[in-house]
């Protein structure tokens, strides 16, 4: 059922080196290739096979969903819409991740939508890796685009990574938290040769007590562009911080805008941001352990994108 | 063991709109013995930490050799001379994003085996366990980076090792256990030690103390006989300018 190329794929972005165990669903080249559901956890088709509703019930601890996207059909643009209810009490890990493996010229693409309603008091782990691969010269397109509403008390942890090969990506984020609940997401980007990554964020601070971390990094290569915007609102007495980094390599070029407003006057928000290349002292020091230059390069790469 | 010929340094500076070169370091010529403890000390300005970089190749003199083992190093790279044996400790050490104590550690001991990385957190004994997995990025504080940065260069089992100001933003109760990490170092391993310092605790424990003033070594000996040249420094460090005239008019705010 899985080929060579699709075991790769699912491999790279799900951490997976076969089918999963527990629930997940499995899409291919715009089609369902497998689900499994759990006693927990359920998974219904959405809308003419276009996306899926996964529901988990309340309470459900220790349990993970697997949902990853594998593309290898030249010319096809898939779209998909998930939702996610995660019922109260909850604590579980979702993994996404597409994969798109290019063996013609022929454009490929992947773009979804992922909606989070988290009961209250549940956790959330949510990772999502995106890569491309192939010989094909045909553009990589990826455009994904969350949507988290966070009960009282919630609490989820987002891991947004694009590993590499994707030649566009226009990313959005947006999530409105509840009382008393924290998000926390880091996400990481690496472009290389003319790819272009985009990120465009929003995070609203609705409920009192309610704190968000947004966290950035990206690594800018060859003649790449990636922008990333975040914008973060408290209309609460909430806390919220930006840290966004990105290191610039060969001619890269990056705009970084964090902003911040505070609607209450007991909000409180920071951000720091930098842009540049590696900093000296870091090369220095990795060489006087000795590695070469370009050793010491890619650890320190390595690292910041871990 | 590491031997300095007619080693110069200087750097352009902006001077009344012209350009003039400021020497850091004067022709020192000095040789530094196997298995041997040096201290350097001397005023602010006085060159100390410029003649640490040149040995390690951070810096490139202006003129001079450098000759470690026998061997002329003077166009060694950073990297070259660490795989020769040369580790050095930095007085600000560098911040990571993403990169912890575990991961410095293991470049810096070439493995990442557990037992080893934890025989060697025992041997240095002043970074608690605690620190491991740890970044080592601008969270933590003064006295823990140097801590860590300290383990690092222990972990290159070096030849010769050169801490630049190791004490800085140590508290006081972690100096002693600092001068008798070094020491048992040198003694047990034979490791070719220089300390840049003020601190007297590591004066006081080296074969030789080495006083730079103006790019210069102008003492050279044990600690007793250094100590009015270095009380006098204490007094004021600005002894040697030309504007000022000592303690009789400083012409300056201290």
């Amino acid at each position: 059922m899985l080929n060579a190329i699709d075991k790769e794929l699912l491999k790279t972005v799900a951490d997976l080196e076969d089918i999963p165990k527990g629930a997940y669903n499995i899409r291919k080249d715009g089609k369902l290739l497998s689900r499994a559901t759990s006693a927990n956890i359920d998974i219904e088709t959405y809308g003419d096979g276009k996306g899926i509703i996964v529901k988990i019930k309340p309470h459900t601890i220790n349990e993970s969903v697997h949902i990853p996207v594998i593309l290898s059909q030249a010319g096809l643009f898939d779209v998909v819409y998930n939702r996610f209810e995660v019922g109260e009490g909850s604590d579980v890990t979702i993994i996404a991740g597409c994969g798109i493996h290019c063996g013609g010229p022929d454009p490929e693409g992947h773009a979804g939508v992922h909606e989070f309603i988290v009961g209250k008091n549940a956790r959330v782990k949510y990772v999502e890796k995106h890569f491309a691969t192939g010989p094909g010269r045909g553009k990589r397109t990826l455009n994904p685009a969350t949507k988290v509403f966070l009960a009282e008390g919630a609490q989820v942890e987002m891991e947004l990574t694009q590993i590499g090969g994707v030649d566009e990506a226009h990313r959005k984020n947006e999530l409105i938290l509840g009382p008393g609940s924290m998000a926390l997401v880091t996400e990481r980007v690496m472009t290389e040769g003319e790819q272009i990554a985009e990120s465009r964020n929003t995070i609203i601070l609705e409920g009192a007590k309610s704190r968000a971390n947004m966290i950035s990094r990206s690594v800018i290569k060859g003649d790449s562009v990636q922008n990333f915007y975040a914008v973060m609102e408290a209309q609460a007495p909430a806390f919220g911080h930006i840290e966004c980094d990105a290191i610039i390599m060969d001619n890269g070029r990056n705009e970084t805008i964090p902003s911040l407003k505070a609607l209450h006057p007991e909000a409180e928000l920071s951000h720091e941001a930098s842009i540049g290349k590696i900093a000296g002292d870091q090369l220095t020091k990795l060489m006087s352990l000795g590695l070469t230059y370009d050793e010491a390069v890619a650890r320190i790469i390595q690292g910041f994108l871990r | 063991m590491l031997e300095l010929k007619d080693l110069c340094f200087s750097v352009p500076v902006e001077v009344d709109g012209g350009i003039e070169e400021k020497v850091i370091i004067d022709h020192l010529n000095f040789t530094f013995e196997e298995g041997r403890f040096y201290a350097i000390t001397g005023p602010n300005g006085s060159g100390k930490t410029t003649l640490a970089r040149l040995v390690m190749g951070i810096n490139q003199p202006t003129a001079g050799k450098v000759f470690f083992q026998g061997e002329d190093i003077t166009s060694l790279s950073i990297t070259e001379r660490a795989k020769k044996g040369i580790a050095y400790s930095f007085q600000h050490p560098a911040r990571f994003k993403g990169l912890t104590f575990r991961d410095l550690l293991a470049i810096a001991a070439g493995t990442d085996d557990e037992e080893m990385i934890l025989a060697l957190l025992r041997r240095v004994g002043i970074c608690s366990l605690s620190f491991l997995d740890l970044p080592v990025d601008a969270k933590l504080s003064g006295g823990e980076i140097k801590k860590i940065e300290l383990a690092t260069t222990i972990a290159r089992n070096p030849r010769l090792a050169i801490y630049d100001e190791p004490d800085t933003g140590i508290d006081l109760w972690t100096i002693n256990p600092m001068v008798r990490l070094l020491k048992r170092e040198q003694v047990e391993r034979g490791t070719t030690t220089v300390v840049v310092s003020h601190n007297r605790a590591f004066l006081e424990v080296a074969d030789l103390v080495l006083i730079l003033v103006k790019g210069r070594v102008v003492y050279q000996g044990k600690l007793e006989n250094a100590l009015t040249m270095l009380t006098d420094m204490s007094i004021c460090s600005y002894r040697h300018c030309d504007k000022c005239s000592g303690e009789e008019d400083a012409e300056c705010y201290r």
